[in-house]
């Protein structure tokens, strides 16, 4: 493969794979408090529209991922009510979550941008960041540093993530609220905050995730945008062991797979290309039959 | 008795205020956002609501929208009484209809109604593979059948895709869509004047016949021990596994009918619009039919309204379609608080 395709290939590899990376991570910590939830895909549909409305509103792309966080964060609010406060069961609230967030989205979309709004050109979006010499570094350069901001922020976050979880004393209460809520009772925490905190945590990266996609690739929204991202995230959970590093590390393979697929598109333009667009969803199959043992799960999950 | 009578009677009383409050709760939220697209909200929601019973044809269209989501309700039911999630009603509806068009040459020479026979049976037999596949994954190397179904969806659209413009696209090569099935396969309209098809016997055939089996068969009651104690019902001697493959293989296969029977009663034609989302639909009607097969047609029949009405209201109101997917979360959402609430030592009760 010359060179420059693989150059391509591997920078456009990173930018797939920050939404996933986003919405994975924060799963991670929702999971690792105990709480699954399956409808991040639909708290991404709202941040991703969330980002556009407030980034065209204020003129400005981050105020538009401070909106898309905002939002997630209330949007996630609805399953910490059902699945932690009322304890209803936790995959149907998050199934219902993606239902309302399908719907909510597509509903607030078409009642603004959608009809005769601004076309997606127009919404102000992160731009690749001029970081100077760095950039021109032979092959490094333009496959890490030439991304825009919102890359940079993921990496900071994966590494607050997981200090957070494993050094310190918060990070372990959410953990044993994952793996024994009576016993954190018993030591006098309150485990349904723990675990309410976590799920907003994961609302607000979920909502993060959905805003990366719309104002920093796509620059735009379109009706179910996130085109099943949401559940390949979880798949990322499970295969990166319910370890942030791990679920980062899974994103970005998935990522590659999604530039790579494009790329081939164009290689074999006599192949039908839905064969190639079929191609993340039939890796994440893969992932989640390749990962047999459990271990990592945390024990308390879904209940 | 009096005793008795008096506190089942609180009992009922308890359940219809609780009832109507969480109902209120969410109709006010409901009637909140209608508000935003600045019609009257009352207006918009009760043309929801009414429509797909009160007008003729509403109603008829009602029926015709609840004759496949009461086969893939039954379909996502099936699965859920074993304690699996199916999210892929889509692409098992996919995949049971893009086998049985294949099959319709091979079909064409079979004698009258065995040949229509052979055509539901086909699609069942593909939706039940592409469910059975999902089960037998998980079964097998314990892969999550919530993300695997949900996968499966997005592989088989983009099948159909790839179908309808390459080998299974029509002689004149216009269209993105199959040749018309031949008129010996076409399932009759039932009722003049409406779009009404023989297929609302087959959903409720099914609807009975998958009573009978969860009611009457060792299948039925395995089922039910797997869903409701999978570690119980192993330690009694049955299989888990092959009792969770085998539900979303039936499941998979209702919803393969469901397939057929849209192609055969409604578009004649293997389409892009053949999959138009009722499997997510499905899985809300499973839920308000608490995976009872004799309520999946009225739950079926509740959505299905809703779909009408929704149609409706964007015709009339111009308010925005997504409206009805909107409703259905709520409507999962208000059950949840429901089943939460009335569940005793429950907190916020």
């Amino acid at each position: 493969m010359e060179a420059a395709i693989l150059i391509g290939l591997l920078a456009s590899g990173v930018r797939f794979a920050v939404p996933l990376a986003l919405a994975a991570l924060g799963e991670t910590v929702s999971q690792r408090a105990g709480v699954l939830n399956v409808g991040i895909e639909g708290v991404m549909l709202i941040g991703a529209l969330a980002a556009v409305l407030c980034a065209v509103w204020t003129g400005s792309p981050w105020l538009g991922l401070l909106g898309a966080i905002v939002a997630g964060v209330l949007f996630a609010s609805i399953h910490a009510l059902f699945a932690v406060i009322l304890k209803a069961d936790q995959i149907v609230s998050g199934i219902a979550l993606f239902l309302l967030g399908i719907g909510l989205s597509g509903f607030v979309f078409r009642l603004t941008l959608g009809s005769g709004g601004r076309p997606p050109g127009q919404v102000p979006g992160f731009r690749p960041l001029d970081l100077g010499p760095l950039g021109e570094i032979p092959f490094a350069g333009p496959v890490l540093f030439q991304h825009n901001a919102l890359v940079y922020l993921t990496v900071v976050a994966v590494a607050a993530v997981a200090f957070l979880l494993a050094r310190t004393g918060w990070g372990l209460s959410l953990r044993a609220a994952g793996e024994n809520p009576e016993a954190v009772r018993a030591a006098g925490l309150d485990a349904t905050r723990l675990r309410v905190v976590a799920v907003l945590v994961g609302g607000g990266f979920a909502g993060a995730g959905g805003a990366f996609l719309s104002i920093a690739q796509l620059n735009g929204f379109v009706e179910n945008m996130v085109a099943g991202r949401g559940f390949i995230a979880i798949a990322c959970v499970v295969f990166g062991r319910w370890n942030p590093v791990g679920a980062v590390l899974v994103a970005l393979a998935f990522g590659m797979t999604e530039a790579a697929q494009i790329r081939l598109q164009i290689l074999y333009p006599a192949l039908p290309h839905q064969f190639f667009v079929m191609l993340p969803y039939v890796a994440a199959i893969v992932a989640l039959v390749l990962m047999r043992a459990r271990s990592g799960q945390p024990a308390a999950l879904g209940r | 008795m009096n005793a008795v009578a008096a506190s089942v009677g609180v009992a009922l009383r308890g359940r219809l205020v609780l009832g109507v409050a969480v109902g209120a709760g969410f109709l006010a939220l409901l009637l909140g956002l209608l508000a935003l697209t600045g019609r009257d909200p009352l207006t918009v929601a009760w043309t929801m609501a009414s429509y797909g019973f009160l007008d003729p044809n509403g109603r008829a269209e009602t029926v015709v929208r609840a004759i496949p989501l009461c086969l893939m309700g039954l379909g996502v039911a099936i699965a859920f009484r074993a304690g699996a999630f199916n999210i892929g009603a889509d692409g098992q509806l996919i995949a049971g209809s893009a086998l049985a068009m294949a099959a319709v040459p091979f079909l064409v020479g079979l004698p009258g109604w065995i040949g229509a026979a052979a055509f539901l049976l086909v699609a069942a037999a593909g939706g039940g593979a592409w469910g059975g596949v999902a089960g037998w994954l998980r079964a097998r190397f314990g892969a999550n059948e919530i993300i695997v179904t949900i996968m499966l969806n997005y592989v088989a659209l983009q099948l159909l895709s790839w179908l309808i413009r390459g080998p299974m696209q029509e002689r004149m090569r216009m269209l993105p869509r199959s040749d018309a099935l031949p008129v010996p396969f076409r399932l009759p309209v039932v009722l003049d004047g409406t779009r009404i098809h023989a297929g609302v016997w087959i959903a409720l055939a099914a609807t009975v016949l998958l009573a009978l089996v969860l009611r009457r068969t060792v299948f039925g009651y395995r089922l039910d021990m797997v869903g409701r104690n999978p570690a119980a019902a192993r330690v009694g001697g049955i299989g888990d596994r092959g009792v969770v493959v085998a539900a979303m293989l039936v499941g998979g296969a209702l919803c393969g009918l469901a397939g057929a029977v849209e192609i055969a009663g409604l578009h004649f034609r293997l389409q892009e619009g053949i999959a138009v989302g009722y499997g997510i639909t499905a899985i809300a009607i499973a839920l308000l039919a608490r995976t009872e097969p004799l309520a999946v047609p009225v739950a079926a029949v509740a959505l299905a309204a809703l779909y009408v009405g929704g149609a409706a209201v964007q015709r009339q109101f111009a308010v925005p379609f997504p409206t009805v997917k909107m409703v259905e979360g709520l409507i999962v959402f208000a059950f949840l608080a429901f089943v939460a609430l009335r569940r005793p030592g429950a907190r916020g009760g």
